[in-house]
């Protein structure tokens, strides 16, 4: 599995994908919208990406928009993780494509939760 | 630091009496990080002060804390996401093939924490069935976990686990920092206080019976007393769910187990008998 | 006074930041709590970190802690070492996100709510002509002092 994490803050990008690598995910990090639409013009295939939402260049609204229009990227996940907490906004950004929408601040279960919710982790097999 | 051993053996044996669940030796670290909160509160040091202290001078409603500090879990929404699809996509339509007129439900979700199961229920029956009536009893043995269910508000963690951003959007509503879920949910779930223990709650007789991640802290015994309780306000033909690790499998014969996909859920056997 | 940030208390403000600590510092609740009123609050080189949001009216939230509390926060952020040098660049990072963070929650409890502006880190607190404080709380995480203020700015 693989991850592309996108958020400007360098902080952020390395406590995300420290928690997707203990999940056993491979990730790629990318400083805004742009970098991370370059990585995917390239080639580069992933399972999810976690997206922060205030980036320069390009924004995480803007850059869910640019992956939803096209076809074959069809099969990318999109998680929205950032500070914008108001019901307006998540509404905004699931309109706009996104899959899944967390607020920071979130506690690494709460990532796995998610991927558990978006099929992107095995379940606990139940007996 | 080291908790007393008789400190332990005293807590275990107070929290057996009152909901029967077992501290196995080994379990130390639980008393201690659970109480250390209390014993905060009370001005004490150290757990084994507040214990000392707790022994000296009995008092119900610090036994209640103690018990409810060491017996309360962590929950998450949708916990485990599976019994929410077995819910809408196998159980209710099995329900309505029986009762071609089907158009409310009971459920019954027992150990129901801060309430994030029950309106869980709430949630995905209201999504995908939203002519159906649905009636939910939520209980607990703590008063405390109760009160926050009522009062259905929830903090940004606590929206962060497991709930879909698309049912957050649907069903919550911004208060100050938390978020409230709507009137319509809180409508259908009513929170009661009750001992497992005990006779089942009002509410019933049930349709369908959430006791998930509670059985495993009995031992065989308790088991089978809490599942003849279960039986006895469960519908003929109504369902049991019940967390990934545990069965009625060999404890009681009441039930018939129905693998859906991975997982198990128990039907009454009464439906056949009758 | 009669701006937007008057709905946001000390006590939501105080909530907000423990929950952050707790989940993205700490990893457990409990270390970041109200200071004990009658302590001195000594910082001997204070560093802020604040973050604005522009809408009809803008407004800031500032964190302000001495600058080794703030190199202690970045180690714990980013899962260094106990005493590992602290490069200015993780540093205004760091910091700057935990404002980011803080701000973003609390812009969610305006009525009109602006855009968030990229955090910023100086030594030099910003400017507060013409601005007027809502509130500030200060905190002890784990016993060091970090003041959390609101304001309205022009």
């Amino acid at each position: 599995m693989r991850a592309l994490v996108i958020d400007d803050s360098r902080t952020m990008r390395r406590i995300i994908a420290r928690i997707f690598a203990n999940l056993g995910y491979e990730t790629m990090e990318a400083g805004n919208g742009r970098e991370a639409l370059d990585l995917l013009e390239a080639g580069e295939v992933f399972d999810v990406a976690t997206i922060d939402w205030n980036m320069p260049d390009m924004d995480g609204l803007a850059f869910v928009t640019a992956v939803r229009a096209r076809h074959d990227w069809r099969g990318l996940t999109l998680m929205m993780v950032t500070t914008e907490a108001e019901h307006g906004q998540i509404v905004r950004a699931l309109a706009a494509g996104a899959h899944e929408y967390m607020i920071k601040p979130f506690t690494p279960d709460a990532i796995g939760d998610k991927l558990a919710l978006l099929g992107l982790i095995p379940l606990e097999v139940t007996a | 630091m080291t908790l007393a051993a008789d400190t332990f053996t005293f807590v275990a044996q107070l929290v057996h009496q009152r909901s029967a669940i077992r501290l196995e030796p080994g379990k130390e670290y639980l008393v201690e990080s659970r109480l250390m909160p209390l014993a905060r509160q009370a001005g004490l040091g150290g757990v084994d002060e507040y214990v000392r202290a707790l022994r000296q001078v009995p008092r119900t409603f610090e036994y209640e804390q103690v018990v409810e500090a060491l017996t309360t879990n962590e929950t998450s929404w949708f916990r485990d996401a599976t019994p929410f699809e077995i819910l809408t996509q196998h159980i209710v339509p099995e329900l309505g093939r029986d009762r071609p007129d089907l158009r409310s439900l009971r459920v019954w979700s027992a150990a129901c924490s801060t309430g994030q199961e029950p309106y869980s229920i709430a949630m995905a029956l209201h999504d995908d069935i939203p002519d159906l009536a649905v009636q939910i009893t939520a209980t607990d043995l703590s008063e405390g976990v109760l009160k926050r269910g009522r009062a259905g508000l929830y903090s940004q963690l606590e929206v962060n686990r497991g709930l879909p951003a698309a049912k957050l959007v649907e069903h919550f509503t911004r208060v100050g920092i938390e978020w409230e879920v709507s009137q319509r949910l809180r409508r259908a779930v009513t929170f009661s206080r009750h001992n497992l223990l005990h006779t089942p709650p009002a509410g019933g007789p049930f349709d369908i019976i959430f006791l998930r991640n509670v059985l495993i802290y009995f031992d065989l015994a308790t088991k089978r007393d809490v599942l003849r309780r279960v039986q006895s306000v469960v519908r003929p033909g109504g369902f049991l769910l019940l967390g990934g690790a545990e069965t009625t499998v060999g404890i009681d014969s009441g039930w018939e187990r129905i693998a859906v996909g991975r997982s198990s859920i128990y039907r009454h056997n009464a439906r056949r008998a009758s | 006074m009669s701006g937007a940030l008057a709905i946001v208390n000390g006590d939501q403000i105080t909530a907000i930041t423990a929950e952050i600590f707790a989940a993205m510092v700490d990893g457990k609740p409990g270390l970041l709590v109200p200071w004990s009123v009658g302590d001195d609050v000594l910082m001997n080189d204070p560093l802020h970190a604040w973050v604005d949001m522009h809408a009809g009216i803008s407004n800031r939230v500032q964190l302000t802690t001495d600058a080794e509390t703030a190199h202690e926060l970045t180690r714990m952020l980013l899962a260094m070492t106990p005493g590992e040098e602290v490069g200015e660049e993780d540093l205004n990072d760091a910091y700057g996100e935990i404002a980011n963070v803080v701000g973003g929650n609390l812009k969610a409890l305006l009525p009109v709510q602006g855009q968030l502006m990229m955090p910023q880190v100086s030594r030099e607190a910003p400017s507060d002509e013409g601005a007027v404080q809502f509130d500030e709380v200060t905190l002890a995480w784990r016993g060091h002092p970090i003041i959390v203020s609101v304001w309205m700015i022009r």
